[in-house]
């Protein structure tokens, strides 16, 4: 009688439990099926319509708005041109990457050991500053009459109205703002692998550049593989590139901001949320190739 | 010291010299890549303080030739003023993260340390949401909270905040799955109930991880421009970098580098501060985010 009293007061216990972990995880769920689930079956049901805001009339066109996206020569135009922007944008990746491996080893260097706290700070200050100060200081920067670039090399390079020269420009500027989180996550991994290795390598007179090459880099490979996904996610979502740098110029117009100038500036609804699908879809896919390859990763160690 | 120097060997002192100049080297390089992250800031400065012509000069100069405080001053002649687009912002710092930081822990809390039904898959459920990227739902909550009146108002950039932080979450899950169980358990045999041994108990005891994430929300809203530029562009409650992108766009036609600059500086003291008194969290947190993956 006893043990079946215990058991069922046990067993209480446990369902209090429960319900009570239910309910503190109960508002993160309820904001994700709202904010998140909900928000994407509309959009998915938005991109099978026509809405005009201005009537407030919905009409039905299946997936005509996707059709239109890649085939109809008004929108695919500017879209495609949104896509190869973002796409020549990614290419600011790797080369952040490599800055953010070089200062991370640069850090690491016996000469500047002992003052390697300050140079850590002032590295990463460009990390902290908001991306709309970072924009428009680098365009005054950049500006083909009086910015700094051309004044001080004495050029009238027009920075702003080639494609190239402009996506350049942005390349450069994000490099600038992101080799303090690149050089954070470099050195962190190179902080992680065991002294030993360096020790025994040392014994066999292995160069610091061999060193670097044959140790350092291969173990650090997930931390880069993770760099490059996460750069290519937060790559294929950029914005204030296109909107404050380059001020809505064709040349670094991206894929975010075709989704803002035809869903909220022209009121092109239906069709904004197929190009935002298409965008999700990418990105969910990258994902999910992230998770595959670094499982894989992790085993092989 | 000085007798066992003059003895070393031609080949002993080469090495020497060639250690010498490769620790110059690398000074060298340290200090040209300290110029050039801080030579933007500095830039900044200074053109803040410079005439509106001077700053489209033609001929390169470094300083203004009169210090300008004249941009500073206009910057409270917008409309709404910086000071009141400063204060909208940090109006939505102090909603969203204090509970929001509450209710992400709270559920990080179960995740990590109670008897949950499902939990693998309430745990991916979450998960998913984090590789839908923001713009992809942005037309139809705009859509929403245009119909619903909030448009114009911090609340589309507060109310989902309060529903928790997921990436921050799992930060946290990892934390408390450090903190030992043994901790909790005292508490339930002295009869505490779970919200008090989170309170109590747990909340003390993973005080760095909320501090290191409360920063990076902190920066993360402070420094946000997508979501406040869609939905309070020309509207009083404006956040400081949308007024700032929005001074901007209306400055094309006429250019006044001296009034954004004075802007830029203004809305990245506050934010270099915070870096410079919380640098180690920064850091920690940066690390764990590209180690635990």
């Amino acid at each position: 009688m006893n043990a079946i009293a215990k058991k069922t007061k046990k067993h209480d216990i446990h369902k209090s439990e429960r319900r009570t972990a239910q309910l503190f995880i109960a508002l993160p769920v309820i904001g994700f099926c709202v904010f998140t689930l909900l928000t994407l079956i509309a959009v998915f049901a938005f991109s099978l319509m026509d809405y005009n805001v201005y009537r407030e009339e919905f009409a039905w066109l299946g997936f005509k708005n996707f059709s239109d996206l890649f085939t109809n020569s008004i929108y695919s135009t500017a879209f495609f041109r949104a896509i190869g922007n973002t796409m020549f944008l990614l290419l600011g990746i790797p080369v952040g990457m490599i800055v953010g491996l070089a200062l991370a080893a640069l850090l690491q260097s016996r000469a500047i050991k002992k003052c390697n706290k300050f140079f850590q700070v002032l590295f990463y200050l460009p990390a902290v500053t908001s991306a709309v100060a970072i924009n428009l200081v680098f365009r005054y920067i950049f500006n083909p009459e009086y910015g700094l670039i051309n004044n001080l090399f004495n050029t009238h390079i027009a920075w702003f109205k080639d494609p190239w020269l402009l996506k350049i420009a942005v390349i450069i500027k994000n490099t600038w703002a992101g080799m303090g989180g690149n050089m954070i996550l470099c050195l962190a991994a190179m902080l992680a692998i065991p002294s030993s290795y360096y020790e025994a390598a040392d014994i066999d007179g292995a160069s610091s550049s061999r060193k670097f090459f044959t140790i350092t880099l291969p173990l650090i490979t997930p931390t880069l593989f993770y760099m490059l996904i996460t750069g290519i996610i937060g790559g294929l979502q950029s914005y204030a590139d296109a909107q404050v740098f380059a001020a809505g110029e064709n040349g670094a117009q991206t894929i975010v901001y075709f989704i803002w100038v035809y869903g909220i500036k022209q009121g092109k609804q239906g069709l904004a949320s197929a190009a935002s699908l298409v965008l999700a879809i990418f990105i969910m896919i990258v994902t999910l190739v992230q998770f595959k390859l670094s499982n894989k990763w992790v085993y092989e160690d | 010291m000085s007798p066992l120097s003059k003895a070393l060997t031609p080949a002993q002192k080469a090495r020497k010299a060639k250690r010498i100049t490769s620790n110059i080297l690398v000074w060298i390089l340290a200090l040209f890549v300290v110029f050039l992250t801080v030579f933007p800031y500095f830039w900044m400065v200074l053109t803040s303080f410079k005439d509106r012509l001077e700053a489209m000069a033609i001929e390169f100069r470094v300083f203004p030739e009169v210090f300008h405080f004249d941009s500073y001053y206009a910057l409270g002649d917008q409309d709404p003023s910086f000071a009141r687009a400063m204060l909208n912002t940090v109006i939505i710092e102090i909603a969203v993260i204090p509970i929001g930081t509450f209710v992400t822990a709270l559920a990080a809390f179960a995740f990590a340390k109670m008897r949950l039904p499902h939990k693998t898959f309430w745990l991916l459920f979450l998960m998913s949401g984090m590789m839908v990227p923001y713009a992809a739902l942005m037309l139809p909550q705009y859509r929403v909270f245009s119909q619903i009146g909030w448009v114009g108002t911090p609340l589309p950039l507060i109310i989902p905040g309060l529903f928790g932080n997921i990436s921050m979450m799992f930060f946290f899950i990892q934390y408390m799955k450090s903190i030992p169980s043994a901790l909790i358990e005292a508490g339930r045999v002295d009869g505490a109930s779970w919200m008090r041994i989170f309170v109590q108990i747990m909340l003390p005891s993973i005080f760095p991880a909320i501090a290191a994430q409360v920063v990076f929300w902190f920066l993360g809203i402070w420094n946000d421009y997508f979501a406040p530029s869609i939905y309070l562009s020309g509207s009083s409650w404006v956040t400081l970098q949308a007024l700032l992108a929005l001074i901007n766009d209306n400055m094309q036609r006429m250019p006044d580098y001296p009034l954004v600059m004075a802007g830029s500086v203004i809305s990245s003291i506050p934010i270099i501060i915070i870096y410079i008194v919380c640098q180690k969290y920064f850091v920690q947190s940066l690390a764990a985010s590209g180690m635990k993956e």
